[in-house]
């Protein structure tokens, strides 16, 4: 703790990263020339973390100037912002030079023949090469990853370099964080889906490492196995769908494929069925990585990880992936552009797995105390309803309602923005208030560092800290509103056209997707409960522990991720809103375009169809009024005497406390309670069947591996030294022996030669 | 007969300036004061050659200076050749063409690092502190060794440029006896600047031994060219070429001249097992000359190995060489040996001669390839092409290595694998580098060494796998029905898994074992920026613009001999 410093001239180094444009542009480049520096320039600085790190361990000036390697990862993380910024006006604003979408290979490496599976040599070449592919939908992610990881490091800085338990392995994290990164911004950029598979699965390997960070805690240990190894779950049936799509198209290239996907490799129009297997496997993959039901039980333990972590890779990062890949399905399905017909079931289950996932999480993240897995829940919550708008949208297309899909897709799409700028903040908020309580915690009870009974995340803990983190409680008010959807705010904007699609198929076209309508809407009333109560817990009413007085807003580099969310959360929904940005990102249009300002809010809070007013007006009474007001009731109240919180924040404190109050220790004892405590016992049933049949298998392969595998290995490791040894025994040092094993050579060239001739 | 006058000497450049590089190291150590009066007069007419020398020319940093510079400008002049294509006939015993000049470059390029290396590991000694008391015997010898250190300075240079000039004039040489003298010329150089260290009891056997068994198989070879004289009754490449391709059955002076020759140049390549020589000869000899040894002279053992078994007694398409079997046999032995062998030593210098010897079995497979006479012109080329391009990479990696190896040398701490340990606390830039090179070796994309090797393979790959019975149910069937090449390819691959062990050892060492000795490395500027400069072109030349061109450059080398 101490004085707050001021630690900005760390970063004079990186200014010269704001000439890196300018000095591009003189030399010729065009932006998209400049896009493999998106990802090549983290994937370089990867390495040098590592290998600095590793050798000036422990050095003062590595430590104090160079932060164990985060101002490294920010000037990485910075020339990938630059540049995807300067790609990103370029786009909206430059020369058409790449028009709707475009591509460009920049690298190619091997042209090699290959063997066919008649042991022929192919006469065509293949091509191992990387390229970029970019559209609206690359652009809005990449701005959101690149963004996000840069704001994420930043805040890292603060927040893992002031903790002794970091110290001397911090340049570890920032090597992760920055490859993590480098695979999302690549996975992002790829033209293929070779290549997105690869950069998807840099992204697990990172991600089990960085949740796995504290490894030395077993919990720690065990999250970060359940998370590579769910995840992995989905992988192998994406790389399935993978082989099944090179199988129809020969090819996995976007270029190729979104050509034409009616069409395969053989000329024939492709089977519809085969192609409904492939989507939905590479769906499966989808969903392992964005925790949805049923692979989703490994994000909530994932919280293991240090908080910058979660934001990076629940909120920023990583469940977008999944998303992405979904989002990569529409030319299958857009029977307008040769999508192939008869795709409908796709769109449905993607739509039931996305409504079912989002009420059971909102449903677990009623009962949760600690801050981070609410938010846990609140992210699987919050990527269903992405999911839902993009299974809507999926049916929509191969139904031939162009509108519509283009809709729900790009309010599905907007909707990722929102949640991912308000949750990454979020994360970071709730890093903050943990970070700070921990600090208070250990500053009064500096005798009994050790003290295990006192966990920082629980809310319970907590209490009346608005009045002592007031940036923390103002972003943490707007980020919860986002989320929640309240009028005007962020989410509000993109929440609205999901669920009002989503009710429009089920009432004009399809009854089945009643069940993920009511339930996504029945999830945004919940919403409006847990974050509200998430909120109140923390921040109104009196402390609930002393620790609480003494929590102070003082690390550096903290602060300003938060402000800038903060502002962007608060405005940028709305300001997104007014230039349409949803018809933007479904490719109806090339660029922004600005609307009026009455007929955006118009458009939203009185549509001319009636179905969709009733929704809308629905949702924000659910969402906005019911459930805030539940949750002040049980968790809300005023502030403890002769402490204040600052004007912004002040005032949903006080209203918090004007609803009276509500005991809710008999609902909290009952078994539904309970079960939700339990998560629903999801983790309890798998575990039981693995431990039936994947262990047993497990143990036997373990055997397998032991002694047949591990035996040969040694066999031939040991055979190996032997008859080196042996090798070199001939290698007497006498020259005599030499000019014997010459002329032994000799004889034998003159044998052979002579058996031949 | 040819007049001198048709001698063009603007294709011998590069030879020309290192023979002038060779005059001036003899000439300026001797400049003196000397003046010889002439008969019957007074006068005096300086001639400069003899008396008491100029302090200027005693200055021990010259042979040096004059080794660089030589190679220096050999180098780029062989690179402006290579640039303008200058191709040409010189008399009826020379040929210089794309081949010649890039394996020129190959040389002088490996010589000039020799030289940059010697100027650290064998420092000429500045105004040396000559002790002032003439009595006692210990001052007396002290003397006596600096003098000898500096005067043994131009001994090792001009041993240098003979090796230089050698390597380049046997490239170029189209007549038998002219390319045994050119190669004896860098043999001999080479098996005294093995043994230069002459009070280390290690160089002087080194050198001895090398000597012997390099004599003994100069004789084999020099008696399978006689042969092939009393054949052919010319040693000219062409006529023997074509006295060749009309024989109709295997002449057995023919057939044992050309099997003794081999034994001459599987010595000079370090092939099994003629190579049993070598690790004794890199461990004893100073790094920078393990270095030229495992690059330059190697590269010129291949070159004279393609001369005889590429152009003399090429095979016919559709027709196996008569050589094929013997050559795929020794280049499997070879590659096994080598590996095998280096899986235990102790010795780094000892291990990458090992590596070498494994190297120089891959690229025997090459050569079997084309001797299966299974492949069209093109595909030849193409592995011509594979090996020509490793060649000259190696001299980056290989090479580089030893410069590692030698800013170790000076420290004492090549004898063993435990110098190599905790160099990366040392010197994080040298052993990265290090690591590089030993990646490069083992054949990891994305450096150079992965390039060539699967170069090498695809085109013994594309060569042999026609051959498999396109009619086979199952991968044994077809795998029985396959061309023996095809197992070339297939050994390649496993010995390359098995030199991983070695290779990836060094690095582990490097990163994770704790220092033996504290501190950083010398500082020794060229040879350091020499090292990063391998590592840089060691990635440039596996990837990207630069690596297409220099095989364009292989390419054009690789028809050009054929």
């Amino acid at each position: 703790m101490g004085e707050m410093k001021h630690e900005y001239p760390l970063l004079y180094p990186l200014l010269p990263i704001l000439l890196l444009v300018p000095i591009l542009k003189l030399a010729g480049w065009e932006s998209i020339d400049a896009a493999f520096l998106v990802v090549t320039i983290p994937l370089l600085i990867f390495p040098t973390i590592l290998i600095i790190g590793q050798i000036y361990n422990k050095n003062q000036v590595w430590k104090n100037k160079w932060k164990e390697g985060g101002i490294l990862a920010l000037g990485a993380l910075a020339v990938s912002l630059t540049i995807a910024l300067w790609i990103l006006f370029d786009y909206l604003y430059g020369d058409s030079h790449f028009s709707n979408q475009s591509t460009i290979t920049w690298f190619e490496w091997i042209t090699f023949d290959f063997l066919q599976s008649d042991y022929t040599i192919s006469q065509e070449s293949r091509i191992i090469g990387v390229g970029v592919w970019i559209d609206q939908v690359t652009l809005m992610i990449l701005f959101v990853a690149t963004f996000l990881c840069f704001l994420i490091c930043w805040f890292s800085m603060g927040y893992m370099n002031t903790d002794p338990i970091n110290e001397d392995r911090n340049h570890r994290f920032y090597a992760e964080f920055v490859l993590f990164s480098m695979g999302m911004f690549g996975m992002v950029l790829a033209d293929s889906f070779l290549w997105l598979f690869i950069f998807w699965e840099i992204m697990g390997l990172c991600s089990y490492l960085l949740i796995g960070f504290y490894y030395w805690k077993v919990s720690a240990a065990y999250a970060a196995k359940k998370a590579f190894l769910t995840t992995r779950i989905g992988d192998v049936f994406l790389m399935v769908g993978l082989f099944i799509l090179y199988d129809i198209y020969g090819s996995l290239d976007f270029e190729v494929i979104f050509d034409d996907p009616s069409t395969g490799v053989t000329g024939a129009l492709v089977d519809s069925n085969q192609l409904f297997w492939a989507l939905l496997l590479l769906f499966v993959g989808a969903v392992g990585k964005s925790a949805q039901f049923p692979l989703h039980v490994w994000l909530p333990d994932a919280m293991e990880g240090p908080t910058p972590v979660s934001a990076l890779i629940h909120a920023a990062t990583m469940v977008n992936a999944g998303l992405y890949l979904v989002a990569r399905m529409v030319p299958f399905v857009d029977i307008h552009h040769h999508g192939v017909p008869g795709l409908e079931n796709l769109g449905i289950i993607i739509a039931l797995i996305g409504g079912i996932t989002a009420f059971m999480a909102a449903l677990i993240a009623f009962v949760q105390n600690d801050i981070k897995k609410v938010l846990a829940y609140s992210t699987m919550s919050q990527l269903a309803y992405i999911f839902t708008g993009l299974g809507v949208a999926l049916w929509f297309y191969n139904t031939d309602h162009h509108h519509a899909a283009m809709i729900a897709f790009g309010a599905s799409m907007f909707h990722l923005f929102n949640h991912a700028m308000a949750k990454g903040m979020l994360f970071m908020a709730s890093g903050s208030v943990i970070h700070e309580v921990h600090h208070a915690h250990d500053h009064i009870h500096q005798d009994n560092h050790q003290d295990h009974n006192f966990d920082p995340q629980d809310m319970r803990n907590m209490g009346g800290l608005a009045a002592k983190m007031p940036i923390t409680a103002t972003a943490m008010m707007f980020g919860s509103m986002s989320i929640i959807g309240v009028p005007l705010i962020g989410g509000f904007w993109s929440k609205e056209g999901i669920i009002a699609e989503t009710w429009k198929a089920a009432i004009e076209y399809e009854p089945i997707m009643i069940i993920p309508a009511i339930l996504i809407l029945a999830t945004a009333g919940m919403t409006g409960f847990y974050m509200s109560r998430m909120w109140f817990m923390t921040f109104a009413g009196e402390p609930k522990n002393d620790v609480v007085n003494h929590v102070h807003e003082a690390t550096p580099w903290i602060r300003e991720p938060l402000l800038i969310l903060t502002v962007i959360t608060a405005i940028g929904g709305f300001g997104l809103a007014l230039f349409d940005i949803i018809h933007f990102l479904s490719a109806d249009i090339d660029h922004l375009k600005m609307h009026g300002f009455v007929y955006t809010l118009e458009h939203a809070f009185l549509p001319s169809d009636m179905n969709t007013r009733l929704v809308g007006w629905t949702t924000i009474l659910l969402s906005f009024i019911i459930g805030p007001i539940i949750a002040a009731r049980i968790h809300g109240g005023k502030l403890k005497e002769g402490t204040k919180a600052i004007a912004l924040i002040s005032w949903l404190v006080s209203l918090s406390g004007k609803f009276g109050h509500q005991n809710v220790e008999n609902i909290s004892k009952s078994q539904f309670s309970e079960a939700l405590q339990n998560r629903l016992y999801f983790d309890d049933a798998y575990e039981y069947v693995i431990s039936k049949t994947v262990i047993p298998f497990a143990n036997l392969s373990a055997w397998f591996d032991r002694t047949i595998i591990d035996g040969i290995i040694k066999q031939v490791e040991s055979k190996s030294v032997s008859s080196s040894l042996q090798v070199r025994k001939i290698t007497t040092g006498s020259a005599r022996d030499y000019i014997l094993m010459a002329a032994v050579g000799m004889i034998s060239i003159f044998i052979l030669i002579w058996g031949v001739s | 007969m040819n007049s001198l006058s048709d001698i063009s000497l603007e294709l011998l450049i590069p030879e020309s300036i290192m023979i002038i590089g060779i005059l001036t190291m003899i000439l300026i150590p001797n400049l003196g004061d000397a003046k010889i009066r002439i008969p019957l007069t007074n006068t005096s007419v300086p001639v400069f050659i003899g008396g008491t020398r100029f302090t200027q020319v005693n200055n021990p940093f010259i042979p040096s200076i004059v080794a660089i510079i030589t190679f220096t400008l050999s180098f780029f002049m062989s690179l402006i050749m290579l640039q303008g294509a200058k191709n040409g006939e010189i008399g009826q015993i020379m040929e210089v063409n794309q081949f010649t000049t890039l394996f020129s470059l190959i040389f002088t390029s490996a010589l000039l690092m020799t030289s940059i290396a010697t100027f650290y590991r064998m420092p000429p000694k500045q105004n040396p502190e000559i002790p002032q008391d003439k009595d006692t015997e210990s001052s007396a010898s002290a003397k006596i060794r600096i003098l000898m250190n500096n005067r043994r300075q131009v001994d090792f240079y001009i041993l240098l440029l003979m090796v230089g000039l050698g390597m380049c004039l046997m490239s170029k040489s189209t007549h038998l006896f002219l390319l045994f003298v050119c190669l004896e010329l860098a043999s001999l150089s080479s098996y005294v600047l093995v043994g230069f260290y002459k009070e280390s009891d290690i160089g002087g056997e080194a050198g001895t031994k090398y000597f012997i068994v390099g004599s003994v198989a100069s004789a084999i070879g020099i008696y399978g060219m006689s042969l092939l004289y009393l054949w052919n009754g010319n040693l000219q490449i062409d006529s023997l070429t074509s006295s060749w391709s009309t024989m109709e059955n295997l002449d057995p002076f023919a057939g044992i001249g050309v099997g003794l020759m081999l034994v001459a140049f599987g010595f000079k390549v370090g092939a099994a097992p003629f190579h049993l020589a070598t690790p004794d000869a890199y461990s004893g000899a100073s790094s920078p000359i393990a270095g030229l040894l495992a690059t330059a002279s190697k590269a010129m053992g291949f070159v004279a190995i393609m001369k005889i078994l590429l152009i003399i007694t090429s095979p016919e398409e559709g027709v196996e060489a008569y050589w094929f079997i013997a050559i795929a046999l020794i280049s499997v032995i070879t590659m096994t040996w080598g590996n095998f062998a280096a899986l235990t030593s102790v010795n780094p210098k000892r291990m990458l001669a090992y590596s070498s010897v494994a190297h120089a079995g891959y690229m025997l497979a090459a050569i079997a390839a084309i001797g299966s006479g299974l492949g069209d012109y093109n595909s030849n080329v193409l592995i011509i092409t594979a090996l020509i391009f490793h060649l000259t990479i190696l001299v980056l990696f290989k090479f580089g290595a030893f410069l590692v190896l030698t800013l170790l040398e000076n420290e004492g701490l090549t004898h063993n694998m435990d110098g190599l340990k905790g160099l990366t606390r040392r010197d994080p830039v040298i052993a990265i580098s290090m690591f590089i090179f030993m990646l490069s070796l083992a054949g990891i994309p994305p450096l150079s060494g992965f390039l060539s090797k699967l170069l090498m393979i695809n085109g013994i790959v594309n060569v042999s796998a026609g051959t498999g019975s396109v009619s086979s149910a199952t991968v044994l069937t077809w795998m029985t029905s396959v061309n023996v090449v095809f197992w070339l390819a297939l050994s390649i691959v496993i010995n390359s898994a098995i030199s991983l062990f070695y290779y990836l050892r060094v690095g582990l060492l490097m990163f994770f074992e704790e220092p033996v000795v504290e501190g950083p490395l010398a500082k020794s500027i060229y040879l350091r920026i020499t090292i990063i400069a391998c590592a840089i072109f060691t990635l440039l030349l596996g990837i990207g613009p630069l690596s297409e061109s220099l095989l364009e450059i292989a390419n054009e080398a690789a028809q050009s001999l054929l």
